[in-house]
Order: structure tokens, then C-alpha cells, then sequence
């Protein structure tokens, strides 16, 4: 399965470039193309309301929008749930202050993004390519890097555990069956909740990180000839460098013959910046006027991905 | 009377056993204690200001806390008194 990721400046033509790519695809195999973006342009561009459900589009393109607010939500519930019934006695923290905190944590809705990432990769698994149509770039960098950043914590975190698990084994050693505590302390680290817990976490992160950094993963850089889409864009390639993750393409779109010379100046700097990355130029299309998120998928029918994809 | 007297006997020696072995774990159970408390700290360190985790990692780890959030009660209330606590965990009376 190949996973596509379509980022760049807001307005370049993310989700155009991602649409007509899933058309392309979708000629040769079952594909899922799937918006992140908040603003949803795809259903738009498609011609349909998606309300958090996948629509069918062709007999092999489907289309699903995320709604990262309610996804959100739901997680928050769920966890809350599991809290409730887990603490018997709620009444003495006051923890249900905690929990309007944590509705207005930050990091819940990348951490919601990343979820519904993670979960699609690893269910839709009958499709053949999964398209990500990612929000703009602040954003998208924030939670690629979620999985790295969390599993360097998590393994802090599980170093502390197992320090606490070791005393623990000792103070029961010492203290063998005399134990005045009124229930037994885990000492054992397959008993113990938090470890397990951790662990499913690191597991689950370097699952998405290796998918992520895999020969499978495309992830394809939109811009115009502008200098703000170039700035934007040089930020989002180094970012992507840190993170490690594959750039496999450069996609220089609307260009006219009003921009060509700077088209080529942008392309330049651009190729000077990814080395050895495909570069692929859309011409502006007429009847889409120019204006941003404007496209109509019937009037381009450009090939955007390179055949061998 | 001799088995009255052998009971107590046995009850005063294990009486001694397990004094002694609450005094050598009793280090250890302070120190435990600390450690949990740092754990639960650095998991839960947004609520009180510190620079915390990814705040999801609380909420995933949230429900299987109770005993840490516990220890991080009790030393957030001893805290006002320090010297106390020393002398408490020393064992200076």
C-alpha cells in the first residue's frame, strides 16, 4: 500500500494536486483519498457533501473528510469514560476539574490528526494508495513529528517506571509477607498498568514512524512561483529533513506566461534545496480563473504523478 | 503455661523481625515514594505549570494513575512543613 502526503503553503492547490493525483491513481487501483485539511476543499472540489463518512466516488476512489474537532471530542469522552469507572474515589482529587482542563489541552487535535492517521493506515488496508490532503504547514509539521517527539518521552518515561517497579520488588523482598500495605503494589512489570500502557504507546509510534519513513510514503511538496511560497516551502522541506521523512516530489503549480521567469528562478532555488527530488510544472488552467481552491476536477486532466507510481 | 509463654515468645520475635524489616525498607519506600512522585509529576506537570509531555501521554496514562496522584496529594500538602517531613524521615522524634 503507498501513502501520498500533499503539503504546502495554504492556497498553492494542495487539494487540487491531491484530487487530480487520486484520479490518476484510481485508474490503476483502489484509492482513498482523505482530507485533514480543516477546511475541507475536497468534498468541494469532488462535488459532494462527506459528512465524516466514506463516500464513494468511482468504483475505485473514495473520499473521506476528518473532522479533527469532533475527533477530539470523541477521544476526550472515551478517555474520561475509562476515568470514571477506573478511580472509585473521584469525590476526594476533585478530578472532574482536571477534566475540563484537559478539554482545552493543547497538542489534542495533532494528537487527534495522528490518531485517525494511524488508524486509516492501518484498517484501510484493501486500497492500494492512500492520499493524505494535509493542512497547512505549521500544522502538518507539528504532527509528523508527534510520533518521534512522543517516543523520546515515552522511553524517559518507561526508564522512571522500571526504576519504580525495581524499588518496589525490593521493598517487597525485604518486607516479604509482612507487607502492611493494604493491596499489593505492582512489582512485576507485566502487572503493571502504566509500563503495559507505555509500551503500547512506543510500540504503536514506531509502527507510524516506520511507515512514515518507508519506501511506500510519497510525500509531495505543492508551490507557486511566489517568494512566500517559496519561503514557506524552503521551511517545510528542512523540517521534513529533520524529521527524516521522504520528499519525493516538487510540484510547481499555476504557472503562466506572465510568471515563467520566476517560475524558473522559484524552481531553481527549489531544486537546489531537495536535490534529486522529481519536479513537475502545472500550467495555470484558463477556466479555473486562478483563484485559490477554486478547481474543478473535470477541467484538468493532467497526468501529475510520474507513471512508475 | 509453657505453650502460653512459647506464643508469646514466637510473637515477640516476629514482632522484632518485621520491625526490623520495616526500618530497612523504610528508605526505600521514601525513596519509591519520590520517584512516583516525579513520575507523576512530569506526566501531570501541565495542570500545575511545569513544561509537561505531549498532554494526550497524561490523558492515555490518566486512568491507571490513582497512586501516583495519590503521592502527589500527600507531598504537595507536606510540603509546607520541610522540616517535619526530615525529621519524619530520618526517624528523629
Amino acid at each position: 500500500m503507498k501513502i501520498f502526503f500533499f503539503t504546502g503553503k495554504g492556497g498553492v492547490g494542495k487539494s487540487t494536486m491531491a484530487a487530480v493525483s487520486a484520479r490518476q491513481l484510481s485508474r490503476k487501483g483502489r484509492v482513498l483519498i482523505v482530507s485533514l485539511d480543516p477546511a475541507h476543499n475536497l468534498g468541494d472540489i469532488f462535488g459532494v457533501v462527506n459528512k465524516g463518512k466514506k463516500d464513494k466516488l468511482t468504483d475505485s476512489l473514495f473520499l473521506q473528510e476528518v473532522d479533527v474537532h469532533k475527533l477530539a471530542q470523541e477521544y476526550l469522552h472515551n478517555e474520561i469514560n475509562v476515568l470514571t469507572s477506573t478511580y472509585s474515589y473521584l469525590k476526594t482529587f476533585n478530578l472532574d476539574s482536571y477534566f475540563s482542563t484537559l478539554k482545552y489541552s493543547p497538542g489534542i487535535e495533532e494528537y487527534a490528526l495522528l490518531t485517525s492517521i494511524a488508524r486509516t493506515i492501518g484498517q484501510e488496508t484493501a486500497f492500494d494508495s492512500i492520499i493524505f490532503d494535509t493542512p497547512p504547514t505549521g500544522l502538518t509539521l507539528r504532527f509528523l513529528a508527534l510520533p518521534q517527539v512522543s517516543v523520546t518521552w515515552i522511553d524517559r518515561l518507561i526508564d522512571i517506571r522500571r526504576r519504580i517497579l525495581e524499588k518496589r520488588y525490593t521493598i517487597h523482598r525485604i518486607k516479604g509477607s509482612m507487607s502492611s500495605e493494604p493491596t499489593r503494589l505492582a512489582f512485576e512489570e507485566k502487572d503493571d498498568d502504566i509500563l503495559c500502557r507505555l509500551r503500547a504507546l512506543k510500540q504503536t509510534y514506531q509502527d507510524l514512524n516506520k511507515s512514515l519513513r518507508s519506501s511506500d510514503c510519497h510525500v509531495t511538496l505543492v508551490f507557486n512561483p511566489d517568494i512566500l511560497s517559496l519561503r514557506e516551502s524552503e521551511r517545510l522541506i528542512t523540517g521534513l529533513n529533520e524529521l527524516g521523512l521522504p520528499l519525493r516530489l516538487l510540484i510547481d503549480n499555476k504557472v503562466s506566461a506572465e510568471n515563467r521567469d520566476q517560475a524558473a528562478e522559484v524552481e531553481r532555488k527549489m531544486q537546489a534545496l531537495a536535490p534529486g527530488v522529481q519536479l513537475k510544472r502545472i500550467q495555470m488552467s484558463r477556466e479555473l480563473g486562478g483563484g485559490a481552491n477554486g478547481g474543478r476536477l473535470g477541467d484538468m486532466q493532467e497526468e501529475i504523478l510520474p507513471e512508475s507510481w | 503455661m509453657p505453650p502460653r509463654l512459647f506464643q508469646l515468645l514466637k510473637e515477640v520475635l516476629s514482632g522484632i523481625d518485621s520491625s526490623h524489616r520495616e526500618q530497612a525498607a523504610a528508605l526505600t519506600e521514601v525513596e519509591c515514594q519520590e520517584l512516583e512522585n516525579i513520575f507523576a509529576l512530569l506526566i501531570l506537570g501541565s495542570f500545575v505549570g511545569l513544561p509537561a509531555p505531549p498532554s494526550f501521554l497524561a490523558i492515555e496514562l490518566l486512568p491507571f494513575m490513582e497512586r501516583e496522584l495519590e503521592v502527589l496529594h500527600c507531598r504537595a500538602q507536606d510540603s509546607g512543613d520541610m522540616l517535619a517531613e526530615l525529621c519524619g524521615t530520618l526517624g528523629i522524634d
